[in-house]
């Protein structure tokens, strides 16, 4: 009973990826009909222009705004990852060094910098090496 | 070309900057939002020529979602979590750029027409700026260096000037008249001072000032002895300064003091026809 329900749930599993395969196109097409009452944050214009760079010129607008809002998608995750690794820090150092002390209101105001982007980005695929001065 | 460029990469910044403060940061480093602009430029520009590359690859122009789509799946994007991603914050729209308007000021400051273009120049070159920029206009004649000009100006300048004076000297010193009665005072003339005796100046020729001591009617002296107001003082004054003077005799001090005497009556209280007054040292 065990078994034939592990490979009913595998079959299940499988299917449910299959169907999901075939039919990957069609909730973006929907998605497509209600993009156009929303504006993503990057302008309409500005995604257009580096588009066009490319040769990239979409008739029908709301290709444009599905680029850009994956576009913020994917700023929008490394940001929450960077977010991570700096509360994980600023928890570390508070918890070594005191506790007591409120320093959660002060830690409120964090602070991107390339430490905290760096493993973010490395989770990516993405190494970053920049100087941290010129001379 | 590349202030456009910079244009639109400044607002991919704001763009990024807008995105973190909705992940929950408060500042940022700037080296950090460099990368994040270069990294979504880069993005932008990969998946238009992907999907651009997926579009010509099935023999058409215009792009549709499939070769996006396409173009996702080959840059390794995640899309499945769009929708919800759309659904869930409320992300900022960031507010429409005001087109700056800085020729209008210039336009203000405008003095003038602007002349047209000449013919030999293409008219999308930019047009002359305001006439009084480059064309220089004197404001006053040139003056005249003519000889004959210049003498003659002279000549009337001077007779103007003597005649000025004359007339002034008429309204402000004592006046005979040409005719017997007084009112019609047409052609005044100045009243000679007389000294006495009137043979004096004549019998004692002075080519030359040697000695001002020795003078008997210095008038840089007078002026200085003599304040403007009190009349009384100026006469005792002069008298003492006139009493220095050894070498006269009583006669010719009573003489001097005669002679200064009328000339003390037409001394002047308007202090602004009087005569200037060094600056007072003593009692002086």
């Amino acid at each position: 009973m065990n078994y034939s329900d592990k490979l009913n749930q595998v079959e299940n599993s499988n299917d449910d990826t299959d169907s999901q395969a075939q039919t990957l196109g069609q909730p973006l097409s929907d998605f497509l009909l209600q993009l156009e009452d929303y504006t993503p944050t990057v302008p309409d214009a500005v995604t257009a222009h580096f588009l066009h760079s490319s040769g990239f010129e979409p008739k029908d607008p709301r290709l444009l705004r599905l680029i850009s809002i994956a576009a913020q998608k994917f700023i929008s995750d490394i940001a929450n990852d960077a977010l991570q690794h700096c509360k994980m820090r600023s928890s570390n150092s508070s918890s070594s060094h005191s506790s007591s002390r409120s320093k959660g209101s002060k830690d409120r105001r964090y602070c991107l910098t390339m430490e905290d982007l760096t493993p973010a980005l490395a989770e990516f695929g993405i190494t970053i090496k920049k100087p941290h001065y010129y001379v | 070309m590349e202030q456009q460029q910079n244009m639109y990469r400044k607002m991919l910044t704001v763009a990024i900057s807008s995105i973190l403060i909705e992940t929950g940061f408060d500042t940022v480093d700037k080296d950090v939002l460099g990368t994040l602009t270069e990294m979504l430029q880069c993005f932008l520009c990969e998946i238009g020529s992907v999907s651009k590359n997926y579009c010509e690859l099935s023999g058409r122009i215009e792009p549709v979602i499939a070769d996006v789509i396409l173009g996702f799946v080959e840059m390794g994007v995640d899309f499945s979590g769009l929708q919800q991603y759309v659904k869930g914050n409320k992300h900022t729209v960031l507010p429409p750029l005001q087109p700056q308007q800085p020729q209008k000021q210039m336009n203000m400051l405008q003095a003038g027409t602007k002349q047209s273009l000449p013919n030999h120049i293409p008219q999308h070159l930019p047009s002359f700026p305001d006439p009084h920029a480059y064309i220089r206009t004197p404001t006053h004649k040139q003056p005249v260096i003519d000889y004959e000009a210049i003498r003659e100006k002279y000549a009337v300048q001077k007779k103007d000037m003597e005649k000025a004076l004359t007339k002034f000297l008429c309204r402000t010193n004592p006046t005979h008249n040409l005719f017997d009665n007084e009112e019609a005072n047409i052609f005044p003339l100045i009243a000679c001072k007389p000294t006495f005796p009137p043979y004096l100046s004549a019998l004692l020729p002075q080519d030359q000032i040697f000695d001002p001591e020795d003078l008997e009617y210095d008038p840089k002296s007078q002026i200085q002895n003599q304040p403007a107001r009190k009349r009384i003082r100026s006469e005792s004054k002069h008298s003492d300064t006139k009493m220095q003077t050894d070498d006269e005799d009583e006669n010719q001090e009573g003489l001097n003091k005669g002679g200064e005497k009328e000339s003390l009556n037409w001394e002047i209280d308007n202090p602004y026809l009087a005569a200037t007054k060094l600056p007072s040292k003593g009692n002086d």
